[in-house]
């Protein structure tokens, strides 16, 4: 038969598989061998990866560590230390300095609103004799009636004088203040204050303690007895909790001049 | 060898990226743990070179070598001798240039300019 013809010698089958074998082992190796290789540099790169980045983490570290304390040596330590104490010496007394001059301005600023208080509270009490300001406090109220015009300045100035004796630190008559420069006169048989005409039915306001003023006026032959010994004359006192005295009108020193005493 | 190249510089980038920062105390293990990494994965790279490299023995070789500088180093801080980490640089520094010399004498070999 031809096919029989065709078959190849068994030498050269023999020849074939062993060819393929061989071909299949060569193929198995290099699968083995790139597959180690993959390993190698899966393994290796892993490794450098890690190398990369400890690299960097340590160059950080170290940046961080070049500019501290640590690094330096001990005889550097020990000028920085000198420089440090001499430095914080310098600043502390600096502290103290500046401590002390607190405390001085500080008491004088005490000193100075102490001084200031006082001052303030003598101007207040002085302007309140003085007349300058309106006063107002607890007093007495004097009314005192006199149809037949019988009294004289000299009367009003005994009732303002009782009136300071037992007391009184702000006096007005009809609205008007008395001050330390007023004075009563008469004029066509009528009184006036500092040139002002006072209208029968005078009313006399004091402001001071309430009880000795009234008492200074009432006592026994005392001003109110005296006064009412006049035809027509009729004097009332009451005491009051809240009246008011206007302010007066001083007039500054016009010949004199203020002295001052040591 | 590209590969290996381009892993480094991720590790870089990752470094920068991550912005880690070693401890003060840390620094003087870690700078001899990573002079020891150096010198296993140049070994590595001989090794492959030479195609002997077997994973096994690199990856234990990199974490032992790592490891136990910083061990030997922790070491001579605890009982007083602090230059002990100048034994453990100065060994694996002669190994990185050895290693590193191979390595190029392969390299040369494998391209033919030998």
């Amino acid at each position: 038969m031809g096919l029989h013809d065709r078959l190849p010698s068994k030498d050269t089958l023999v020849h074939l598989r062993d060819e393929s074998t061989k071909r299949l082992n060569a193929q198995g190796n290099l699968v083995g061998r790139s597959f180690n290789e993959a390993r190698l540099v899966a393994s290796l790169a892993v490794g450098l990866l890690l190398v990369g980045f400890l690299l960097v983490a340590q160059m950080r570290g170290h940046a961080t560590f070049t500019g501290s304390l640590e690094r330096q040596s001990d005889q550097n330590l020990a000028i920085i230390i000198q420089q440090l104490t001499a430095e914080n010496n310098v600043l502390r007394s600096e502290i103290v300095r500046l401590q002390m001059r607190l405390l001085e301005a500080s008491q004088a600023t005490e000193d100075r609103t102490q001084v200031l208080n006082e001052a303030a509270r003598e101007l207040n009490s002085v302007s309140v004799i003085a007349g300058l300001e309106r006063a107002a406090g607890p007093g007495v109220s004097v009314s005192i009636a006199d149809p037949e015009r019988v009294l004289l300045p000299q009367d009003f100035v005994r009732v303002v004088h009782e009136l300071r004796s037992g007391g009184a630190e702000a006096v007005s008559v009809n609205g008007v203040r008395v001050t330390a420069t007023s004075g009563f006169a008469s004029r066509n048989g009528r009184i006036e204050l500092d040139g002002t005409m006072l209208a029968p039915g005078y009313t006399v306001i004091a402001i001071g303690e309430p009880v000795s003023l009234a008492q200074s006026l009432e006592l026994p032959g005392g001003l109110k007895t005296t006064l009412a010994t006049f035809p027509g004359v009729v004097v009332e006192v009451a005491t009051d909790d809240e009246l008011t005295v206007p302010a007066g009108t001083t007039a500054g020193f016009t010949f004199g001049t203020p002295v001052e005493d040591e | 060898m590209l590969a290996l190249v381009l892993a480094l510089a991720l590790g870089v980038t990752l470094g920068l990226l991550t912005n880690v920062s070693v401890p003060v105390g840390w620094l003087t293990y870690l700078g001899v743990a990573v002079l020891a990494a150096i010198d296993a994965c140049l070994g590595g790279v001989k090794a492959s070179l030479e195609e002997t490299f077997d994973d096994k023995v690199f990856v234990s070789g990199f974490l032992t070598n790592t490891l136990m500088a910083a061990f030997i180093v922790y070491v001579g801080d605890q009982i007083g001798v602090r230059e002990l980490y100048l034994a453990a640089v100065v060994a694996f520094g002669m190994r990185v240039f050895e290693n590193l010399g191979t390595v190029r004498r392969l390299l040369f070999r494998r391209w033919g300019w030998e």
